[in-house]
C-alpha cells in the first residue's frame, strides 16, 4: 500500500528527481503498468454518476473493464504501449498485512449494515471494493482480445514491473505504489492511468537521481521504506519520516538503528516490534519473487475484432459503436510504427554537480508556487 | 552584456517562426561567436540546433556568455510588433532577467521598445555533434516543402528512399498513395535549383509527416535544404544562413519491432 511519507521526503531532500510530465512526453515508450492497482482504481473510480458501479445486465460489475480499455486506449492514442502486470502469490510476510486488510474488512461490513444513509453506504461500499479473481480473468481476456501483453508475476506486480524496466524491456514501471522504487525501476510513472479529465500531469520518479539527491543506497531506501512502514512487517514505532531519514544518514543500516534503540541510549518511546522480520523484507525487496526480464517476450498484435464486439458488447453490454470505434484507435495505433524517440541516438551531456545542486535549490525553492501556478509540462519558470 | 543588430527585423522573425511550433521553452547561449539555442520537442522525436554567426549580424558583440530562457511564443509576439524593414537590437546585460529588443524605422526616425521576461529553463542538452550520414541530397527548399505537404494528404507517414540516381518519396494511405521521384541534375543559370545527391550506402527511412511539416517551415530561411540520412538514425535538415544554420534532427519511424 505504499511507503508512508516517501513522497515528502522525496519532494523535500530530492526534488529534481520528480519530473511533472504530459502524457505526450511518453510517445514511443513501453511501460509494465501494475495491473491489480490500476483495477482496484477503476472499481473506485469508474463509476455513474449516482456513484454506483457500471454493471452489466445480468449485474455483473463491468467499471474494470472500462477502465482498461478507456484508459489504454488514451495510452494508445499517445504512443504509448502498455503492458499489464498481474500480481501472483503474495510472498508469506505479507499474510501479516493482508489479516490486518481482512480484519478491517469486516468491521466495514458491520458498518454497512448498519448504515442508513447513502452517502454513508457508499462510503462504506468503495471501502469493501476489492479485486477478485474473476476481475483479473475478465481484464486478461479483454487485453489478449485487444492485442496487448500482459504478464502473469509469480509474485508482487510491482516487483516484475520494474523487473522488466530494469532489464530494458519497458521503459518504466507505472504503479502508484511508492514500493515500486525499492525495487530499483530507473523510472517510476505514477498518476498514469488517471483519467484524463483530471488533468492531473504525470508524475515521473527517476530512481538513480533520487538516490544521489538523499545520498542512500538502494539498501539504504529500502531499509527506510521498512522503518516507514511498507507491506511486509511493521514499523517503528514513534518513528515518523524526518526521524527515519536522519537516522539511516547517522547509523547507515537498520541491524545499527536496531542495536542503538535497544541500547537505550535512544529516545525511549521508540519501540521495535517483537521479532521483527525487517531483514527478510529486506530481502523480499532485494530479491524479489520474478519472472526474468531477459526472458519474457513482449508483443503488441491487432486487435482481434470480432471476438472483442461478441465480449464486449454481447457479453457485457457495451455500446457496439463505441467499442468499434476503439478498436479503429487501437488499429490506427498499431499501424503507424514505432516513432523513434532521440534519446536513443544521442547521449544527454551530463549536467555538472553544479548544476544539479542549482536545480535541487530551485525546484525546492519554488515548490510552493509551481503547484498553486501549476501549468502542467512547462519545466520553466519565470524569474522574479 | 549583449548587443546585437540585425539590418532587418524580417531575418530574426523568419528565423524564430520557423521552429516556434516545435518547441516552446528555448535557452538562447550568446557568446562572442554569435547566438546558439537548442531545444527538443515534447514527444522527443524532433530536435532544433541553431546557430546564428556573428556575420548575420549587422553588428554584434558578446564579451560574456549569457544564456537567455525563453518562451517563444511571447517572444514571437514581440517580434510581430515590429516591421519587416526595421532594424533590431538585441540587448541584455551580463546576468539578465530580461531581454530589450529595439525595433528601428532609420527613415521615419521611429523606435519602439520592447522588454522580454526570461525564464530558468531546466533543458537537457543532448550531444549531437560527430554524427556521420550515408547519403546527402541538397534541393531547392520550396520543392521539399511541396512534396512533404502533398503527400501529407496521404498518409501521415513520408517514406524516403534514395538510390544511385533518384530520391523517390513515397506515402501510402487508406485513400490511396501518391510518390514523387526527383533526380539529381545541375542547373547552370539558377545553381539554387539544382538537385545533389551524394550516397554511400542507398537508405530506406520513414518520418513522421507531422515533423516534417515543422521542419518545412525552415523554408524560406534557405533557398536550399541539406538531408542528410543515414539506416535506423535521426535524419539531419540543415538551412543555411547566412552566418549559421538551423538545423532539425528528426528520429525515423521502425515498421517492425527490434
Amino acid at each position: 500500500m505504499g511507503i508512508k511519507g516517501l513522497n515528502a521526503i522525496i519532494s523535500e531532500h530530492a526534488p529534481s528527481a520528480v519530473r511533472r510530465l504530459e502524457i505526450k512526453h511518453f510517445f514511443g515508450r513501453k511501460v509494465a503498468i501494475d495491473a491489480s492497482m490500476s483495477l482496484y482504481q477503476f472499481l473506485i473510480a469508474v463509476r455513474q454518476q449516482d456513484g454506483v458501479q457500471l454493471a452489466s445486465e445480468s449485474g455483473e460489475t463491468t467499471s474494470h473493464l472500462m477502465g482498461i480499455f478507456y484508459r489504454t486506449l488514451r495510452m494508445i492514442d499517445n504512443g504509448i504501449k502498455p503492458c499489464y502486470v498481474f500480481d501472483g502469490k503474495p510472498p508469506i510476510l505479507k499474510s501479516h498485512e493482508l489479516d490486518k486488510r481482512s480484519a478491517r474488512r469486516a468491521t466495514t461490513e458491520e458498518k454497512l449494515k448498519e448504515a442508513v444513509e447513502e452517502a454513508e453506504k457508499q462510503k462504506h461500499e468503495r471501502r469493501l471494493v476489492r479485486v477478485t479473481p474473476e476481475h483479473n480473468e475478465e481484464a486478461k481476456k479483454l487485453l489478449r482480445l485487444m492485442g496487448l501483453p500482459y504478464v502473469n508475476a509469480p509474485g508482487e506486480a510491482e516487483a516484475q514491473c520494474a523487473e522488466l524496466a530494469k532489464a530494458g524491456k519497458v521503459y518504466a514501471a507505472a504503479s502508484e505504489d511508492m514500493d515500486t522504487l525499492c525495487y530499483r525501476t530507473p523510472y517510476l510513472l505514477r498518476h498514469l492511468t488517471f483519467s484524463e479529465a483530471k488533468k492531473e500531469p504525470i508524475h515521473e520518479i527517476n530512481v538513480e537521481v533520487m538516490l544521489e539527491g538523499l545520498d542512500l543506497t538502494i539498501e539504504q531506501l529500502i531499509d527506510l521504506g521498512i522503518m516507514l512502514g511498507c507491506d511486509y512487517c511493521e514499523s517503528i514505532r514513534g518513528v515518523g519520516p524526518v526521524t527515519a531519514l536522519k537516522l539511516i544518514k547517522e547509523h547507515k543500516t537498520l541491524e545499527n538503528i536496531v542495536t542503538y534503540i535497544e541500547s537505550g541510549d535512544a529516545n525511549n518511546k521508540w519501540k521495535i516490534p517483537e521479532n521483527w522480520p525487517y531483514q527478510e523484507a529486506r530481502d523480499l525487496f532485494l530479491k524479489p519473487d520474478v519472472l526474468k526480464g531477459s526472458e519474457i517476450d513482449l508483443k503488441w498484435t491487432e486487435p482481434l475484432e470480432q471476438e472483442l464486439i461478441d465480449y464486449m458488447c454481447k457479453e457485457k453490454g457495451f455500446n457496439e459503436e463505441r467499442i468499434r470505434s476503439g478498436i479503429k484507435r487501437l488499429q490506427k495505433g498499431l499501424k503507424t510504427g514505432v516513432q523513434g524517440r532521440l534519446d536513443g541516438f544521442f547521449k544527454l551531456k551530463p549536467k555538472t554537480k553544479e548544476q544539479l545542486a542549482v536545480a535541487n535549490a530551485k525546484a525546492k525553492s519554488d515548490q510552493g508556487k509551481t503547484k498553486t501556478k501549476g501549468k502542467i509540462g512547462k519545466v520553466g519558470r519565470p524569474k522574479k | 552584456m549583449l548587443e546585437g543588430i540585425f539590418e532587418e527585423a524580417s531575418l530574426f522573425k523568419k528565423i524564430i517562426d520557423s521552429f516556434k511550433d516545435c518547441v516552446q521553452l528555448v535557452n538562447f547561449n550568446c557568446n562572442e561567436h554569435g547566438i546558439a539555442a537548442q531545444a527538443v520537442d515534447d514527444s522527443r522525436v524532433l530536435l532544433v540546433s541553431l546557430s546564428i554567426g556573428t556575420e548575420s549580424f549587422q553588428e554584434f558583440r558578446c564579451d560574456r556568455g549569457v544564456t537567455l530562457g525563453v518562451d517563444l511564443s511571447s517572444l514571437s509576439k514581440i517580434l510581430r510588433c515590429g516591421n519587416n524593414n526595421d532594424n533590431l537590437t538585441l540587448i541584455a546585460d551580463d546576468t539578465p532577467d530580461s531581454v530589450l529588443l529595439l525595433f528601428e524605422d532609420t527613415k521615419k526616425d521611429r523606435i519602439s521598445e520592447y522588454s522580454l521576461k526570461l525564464m530558468d529553463i531546466d533543458a537537457d542538452f543532448l550531444d549531437i555533434d560527430g554524427m556521420e550520414y550515408d547519403t546527402t541530397i541538397t534541393m531547392p527548399s520550396a520543392e521539399f516543402a511541396k512534396v512533404v505537404r502533398d503527400l501529407n494528404q496521404l498518409s501521415d507517414s513520408l517514406n524516403i528512399l534514395v538510390t544511385k540516381d533518384t530520391v523517390k518519396f513515397v506515402a501510402e494511405g487508406d485513400i490511396g498513395s501518391g510518390s514523387v521521384i526527383v533526380k539529381p541534375h545541375t542547373d547552370m543559370d539558377k545553381p539554387q535549383e539544382s538537385v545533389k545527391v551524394e550516397l554511400d550506402k542507398p537508405v530506406d527511412l520513414t518520418f513522421g509527416s507531422k515533423y516534417l511539416l515543422d521542419i518545412i517551415k525552415g523554408a524560406g530561411l534557405a533557398e536550399q535544404i541539406t538531408i542528410k540520412l543515414s539506416s535506423e538514425t535521426p535524419a539531419l535538415f540543415e538551412f543555411s544562413l547566412q552566418s549559421g544554420y538551423l538545423q532539425f534532427f528528426l528520429a525515423p519511424k521502425f515498421n517492425e519491432e527490434e
